[in-house]
């Protein structure tokens, strides 16, 4: 299948007050389109997420007509977290069948200033990540959900509450060399187990963040102008819905997304120069690491360690700063894990640069660990 | 079709045709594709699969209840429920821990096994 990325990019980032979705997407295709050479009438194709903040009947829909734009492609893709990595292959396979040669990925929302984080807390616990009649009379945090699957973890393996914050620290340590990041002052260990329990053992510095901001990227058929960046292999994985239906939480379905996305790659994790993973909380990150097969199952928390998913080190992992520093605006959250892969293949991420990068993984997560998508990009 | 779920009593779904318990209700047996089935009582008694102590309230409904521990209970029967666990200080806590259900205003809890 032949597909490229041609062309990245975002809306401010953070916290803008003076901007709502549609002017935060908007913002972010014309920043896409002008990385690629692009113009809005040459987009045949266009793919959104819905969004939280507003009642948009039909995303894509009110998308388009946002941009101005009347695709012959266009849909409103929903794998949760893992849709920004999904978009991807979605729009390559429009590509790859002819249906577009064009197609616009654009998703964001002004997540963090639209309403007030209680607001937002008590929205996404409404969601239905816990099982409305079953679940969520008990009192869950979506954070919760994702405690159980740590605590579960350092009962298995010996994982530790250091070696989890430690993801949180590499991971604030590159968003402190991206300008555009929404959380850039370095933290340390002791930070994160100094700051809030919010459930245990996640603490609030084990917890993404919530942002403002949109991104985009182009999926073409050609190369484009920039240097090129093809989709070598994607791969999904699917356990469950609800968190009581996986009857063992201390291994994701990125066992079989990372598994189908390296044999098509036909490659293997170790050729892997640069991994954006989904880091909506610390456990995240190293349930991927070990799933993937960057290490062995149950040795995530001691991969970490000594600087190992750092810049400079065997593994750097999610370089621009990812959800836990970088942006975090509901679903689009995942694509900017696929705007740095693209930049760091390119060797255009000055400070954070990982020298030589020719072979990222980008992996999004959704739901409570339950559905995944890893894309493998390469330099064609 | 399962009626709603019982409030009396503690029930899971079970299926007619293969004997076993499931979690979450369904249309269709999980583990053998059969289709009758019925609310029934497991033995009540489990252990904790994972937990979690909640010290952030998700909405002002819970304030008054943190903290306050969740888990994921693994039945004797073999289905894992989400729930809480009362009756013992959160952090005495541990996987593994014996359980017994009792009923409560939010649904089924469990407590320590005496
Ligand atoms: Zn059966």
């Amino acid at each position: 299948m032949n597909a490229f990325i041609a062309g990245v990019g975002e809306s401010p980032l953070g916290k803008t007050p003076d901007l709502n979705a549609m002017n935060l997407q908007h913002a972010a295709a014309l920043a896409a389109l002008a990385d690629a050479g692009l113009t809005l009438a040459e987009v045949d194709g266009l793919l959104t997420t819905p969004i939280r903040v507003a009642q948009w009947a039909m995303p894509v829909g009110m998308v388009a007509q946002g941009l101005g734009i009347r695709p012959g492609y266009l849909a409103t893709l929903d794998v949760a977290g893992a849709s920004g990595t999904a978009m991807v292959h979605h729009a390559a396979m429009a590509v790859a069948t002819g249906q577009a040669k064009t197609v616009l990925c654009v998703a964001g929302q002004n997540q963090l200033t639209n309403v007030s984080r209680d607001a937002t807390v008590a929205q996404l616990a409404s969601v239905g990540w816990a099982h409305p009649e079953y679940e969520a009379p008990y009192g869950p945090l979506i954070p919760t959900l994702y405690a159980l699957v740590a605590q579960r973890h350092m009962h298995e393996y010996g994982t530790t509450p250091e070696q989890l914050a430690e993801v949180a620290v590499a991971i604030r340590g590159h968003a402190a060399l991206n300008p555009l990041a929404h959380k850039r002052e370095p933290i340390t260990v002791a930070d994160v187990l100094a700051s809030k329990m919010i459930t245990t053992p996640l603490h609030m510095l084990d917890c993404a963040i919530v942002s403002d901001g949109a991104a985009a990227f182009v999926v073409t058929a050609h190369p484009g102008k920039k240097k090129p960046v093809k989709l070598l292999g994607q791969g999904y994985g699917f356990t469950h819905a609800y968190i009581g239906e996986h009857d063992n939480i201390a291994t994701t379905g990125a066992v079989q997304s990372g598994r189908e996305a390296f044999a098509m790659a036909g490659v293997t994790p170790a050729d892997i120069d640069v991994a954006q993973l989904y880091d909506c909380f610390t456990i995240t990150v190293i349930a991927e690491l070990e799933d993937l097969g960057f290490c062995p199952k149950g040795e995530g928390g001691r991969f970490v360690e000594g600087g190992r998913i750092r810049l400079g080190g065997e593994l750097p992992v999610t370089t621009h700063g990812g959800l836990l520093s970088a942006a975090h605006p509901g679903l689009a959250g995942g694509m900017f894990h696929v705007v740095e892969a693209v930049r760091q293949l390119r060797g255009e991420c000055g400070a954070r640069q990982v020298r030589d990068a020719e072979l990222a993984l980008a992996h999004g997560n959704g739901g409570i660990i339950g559905i995944h998508c890893t894309l493998i990009l390469g330099n064609a | 079709m399962l009626p709603p779920r019982p409030t009396n009593r503690f029930m899971l779904p079970r299926c007619e045709g293969c004997g076993k318990f499931h979690f979450y209700p369904r249309p269709a047996c999980p583990h053998c594709g059969g289709a009758r089935l019925a609310w029934m009582e497991p033995s009540g008694r489990g252990e904790v699969y994972s937990h979690s102590t909640v010290h952030r309230a998700p909405s002002a409904a819970f304030k008054d209840d943190v903290p306050y521990v969740i888990a994921i209970v693994k039945t004797d029967e073999g289905p894992h429920l989400l729930s809480r666990v009362v009756g013992v200080s959160p952090e005495k806590v541990s996987i593994g821990m014996r359980l017994r259900v009792r009923l409560g205003d939010r649904g089924p809890e469990f407590e320590p096994e005496a």
